[in-house]
């Protein structure tokens, strides 16, 4: 599986170790609302990349943390299973993760699961939020505790898209954890990955395209 | 005389909405078969609900049933037109809460969103509204009061 290069996007994901660039990943089902928060956060007229071909849009959001500019893409995926394939590419060097599930489905709840552990084979230390997206649609679930998070030690945000309830703080949350998870990264993959940048670098300065593939190759490897 | 709409449906043969309802004056319950006119699978739903319920004969007899749910009898009636059941289209229509959504394709999909989307729609906060707050924080931090959740129910043997 690794060694199929369809796999690798052809977008510069090399560009995630410069210090001000930060990548954030959205999981979660079909039709949980991972576009609409994503809009709701950036707003009208914000018009997003869309990558049919990787069942993934991007949203570049360029901000300042600290009187420090970052620019943060957020990777909105597909939850259609059909697209399995692509989800090494999405986690491939993700700083943060938003899984999102949808209070008013609760197969959206218990397949959380599925893609927590997914996420970790992946990313095992990257910080991961969850949210219970609709809360508009029934206010009630606010008053429910939701244990899959408390269970796995992760922060639950309760948010609606429709009418913006923490939605904006979500994200802001998410983006000052990925840029924490950056800056004191010990996550075993990422040292082992700037090793072998270091000495890819070493030795040749070119075929940067070759060493990404070489990289992920590890990186799915490993995991 | 006025009537009070009690339920709708559809016939497939010839293609009609059904609506049962009550004459006030003599609380009798009657049957009325409206034939849907100039429809095809290409026809658009929504524009042939308006047109049955702006209809000169019928719309006496409509005023209590939304659009909305005369649009959906349509597309029970289109559906069929383009060789679906009558199951296939119902659940379409009334999403399962326990369907798993990753498994569709687009075009299903794109139909569950859609009638997400009403409800996304109706509590929709939009910039330039009132009411509209971009950074609108609420906490929800009643740790002790709050109840367990009945979806975690089935796992409550595994936990410590």
């Amino acid at each position: 599986m690794a060694g199929d290069g369809g796999h690798v996007l052809d977008l510069d994901q090399a560009k995630y170790d410069a210090d001000e660039q930060v990548k954030i990943i959205c999981l979660g089902d079909s039709a949980v609302g991972k576009s609409k928060l994503m809009e709701r956060f950036l707003m009208d007229g914000y018009r997003p990349q869309q990558l049919s071909t990787y069942a993934l849009t991007l949203y570049k959001y360029a901000t300042a943390v600290d009187g420090k500019a970052v620019v943060v893409d957020f990777w909105d995926t597909a939850g259609q299973e059909r697209f399995q394939s692509m989800h090494p590419s999405y986690y491939h060097k993700a700083h943060a993760c938003v899984m999102v599930f949808d209070v008013q489905r609760k197969i959206t709840y218990k397949n959380l699961a599925n893609w927590y552990k997914e996420l970790r084979e992946y990313r095992p230390e990257i910080p991961c939020i969850v949210v219970a997206n609709k809360i508009d649609a029934d206010m009630k679930v606010t008053q429910r505790n939701f244990n899959f998070a408390k269970k796995q030690g992760l922060p639950l945000y309760y948010v609606s898209a429709a009418d913006g309830t923490n939605v904006v703080k979500l994200f802001k949350d998410a983006i000052k954890l990925a840029l924490a998870y950056k800056q004191n990264s010990r996550d075993f993959m990422d040292e082992v990955m700037r090793e072998l940048e270091n000495f890819e670098l070493d030795a040749k300065e070119e075929r940067s395209s070759e060493r990404e593939a070489e990289l992920f190759l590890e990186d799915s490897e490993v995991a | 005389m006025s009537f009070l709409a009690k339920r709708c449906g559809v016939k497939f043969d010839p293609p009609s909405i059904v609506l049962v309802y009550e004459e006030s004056d003599t609380k009798k319950m009657r049957q009325r078969i409206m034939p849907v006119r100039n429809f095809s699978k290409f026809s658009d739903c929504n524009k042939a609900a308006e047109r049955l319920k702006n209809n000169e004969r019928h719309r006496v007899y409509l005023e209590g049933v939304s659009r909305k749910q005369l649009e959906r009898l349509h597309v029970v009636l289109r559906d069929r037109l383009r060789g679906r059941t009558l199951e296939e289209s119902l659940a379409a229509m009334e999403p399962d809460p326990d369907e798993d959504l990753n498994k569709l394709g687009d075009d299903e999909l794109a139909r569950r969103k859609a009638r997400m989307d009403e409800l996304f729609e109706r509590n929709r906060k939009r910039q330039g509204d009132p009411d509209f707050v971009y950074d609108l924080e609420v906490e929800f931090h009643t740790e002790d009061a709050k109840e367990p959740c009945s979806w975690d129910e089935d796992e409550s043997d595994d936990e410590v």
